[in-house]
């Protein structure tokens, strides 16, 4: 809904890269065969259904974007900073995560909620963030109850309960009378994008 | 002329939504953790908010502190400075790792050797 598309692109899906540590060298390819998977790891097996969590990143395009923005307009970017913010994005979520999901555990819960990430962040160093995020919920929130009055809602069951055989009498026109000879009732309900308590009806004469 | 509207609203909602990274994605990433069973909507809308934050502070930390006088990029070494000297980007250093040229680690090993040789 933001416009993530799933892409086969290796450099939006992983990175490729020599990094070499003092005591030892560390040497990463990654391989993309092309296919859609987040992955870029190709197993003995060849099986593409088992993700390790570094393996998944957020789009490149829109990492690399957030970090030209953030830095002086006249500023560059190497390569290889994006592609390795990718997968420090990537730590970072996990990191959030484990702490959030810690807390929701030692309290018996199921959901992952709003305060549990919040407290996680106070938690890791991330205390600066905290209230901003407070406030980009409180517009988020609002956009999203915007788009619930767009959204069709569904017929409750409410709707249904009233259409008892009572309801039909008396309000049929007389004269409403099809080819075949028969009376039919016509009931017409409007399609509204809100919950309406009662049935409308359009009665053709 | 009342589609039109609609579809201006929707438009607007998202921009108010102000997000630009896949929350779908971010999910995934969420879900892969050990233990995660269920989300709910305000934890990943925070997480994704949270990780643009988190990137435009690396970001920007990691140019203010490095080279940037010289060479106006921001490079990986900017990136393993930030992660070794800060402390809030310490959770980093295990995947961003100081590089070394090949020569400087040989000529580090030598100094190792000699060193071992005058034990």
């Amino acid at each position: 809904m933001e416009g993530d598309s799933s892409t086969t692109d290796t450099t939006q899906l992983g990175i490729t890269g020599e990094y070499m540590t003092g005591g030892t060298y560390v040497l990463q390819t990654q391989d993309d065969d092309g296919d859609e998977s987040f992955n870029d790891h190709e197993d003995g097996n060849g099986s593409k259904d088992y993700f390790r969590e570094q393996d998944i990143y957020l789009p490149i395009a829109n990492v690399a974007r957030i970090m030209k923005n953030a830095i002086p307009q006249t500023g560059k970017i190497a390569k290889e900073a994006k592609e390795c913010v990718q997968e420090c994005v990537s730590e970072f979520i996990s990191f959030i995560t484990s702490e959030a999901s810690e807390r929701c555990h030692q309290e018996k819960r199921k959901t992952i909620n709003g305060e549990d990430i919040l407290f996680a962040m106070s938690t890791l160093g991330f205390d600066m963030y905290v209230e901003p995020l407070k406030l980009y919920l409180q517009k988020f929130r609002e956009a999203m109850k915007g788009e619930k009055g767009i959204t069709p809602v569904a017929v409750s069951e409410g709707l249904g309960e009233e259409l008892t055989d009572d309801s039909f009498t008396g309000q049929l026109p007389a004269g409403l009378i099809t080819a075949d000879g028969q009376q039919q009732n016509v009931m017409v309900y409007t399609t509204s994008y809100q919950q309406i308590p009662g049935v409308q009806q359009i009665q053709f004469s | 002329m009342s589609g039109k509207n609609m579809e201006e609203k929707v438009e607007q909602a998202t921009d108010r939504k102000n997000i630009s990274l896949p929350m779908s994605r971010v999910r995934l990433i969420m879900k892969s953790s050990p233990d995660v069973s269920c989300i709910n909507q305000d934890a990943l809308f925070l997480t994704t908010k949270a990780t643009e934050l988190f990137v435009q502070h690396l970001a920007l930390s990691s140019y203010k502190n490095g080279s940037g006088k010289e060479t106006n990029t921001l490079s990986y070494s900017d990136l393993a400075n930030a992660a070794e000297e800060s402390e809030t980007f310490q959770f980093l250093t295990d995947i961003l790792p100081k590089k070394i040229l090949a020569r400087e680690y040989l000529k580090s090993l030598e100094e190792m050797e000699k060193v071992d040789d005058n034990l």
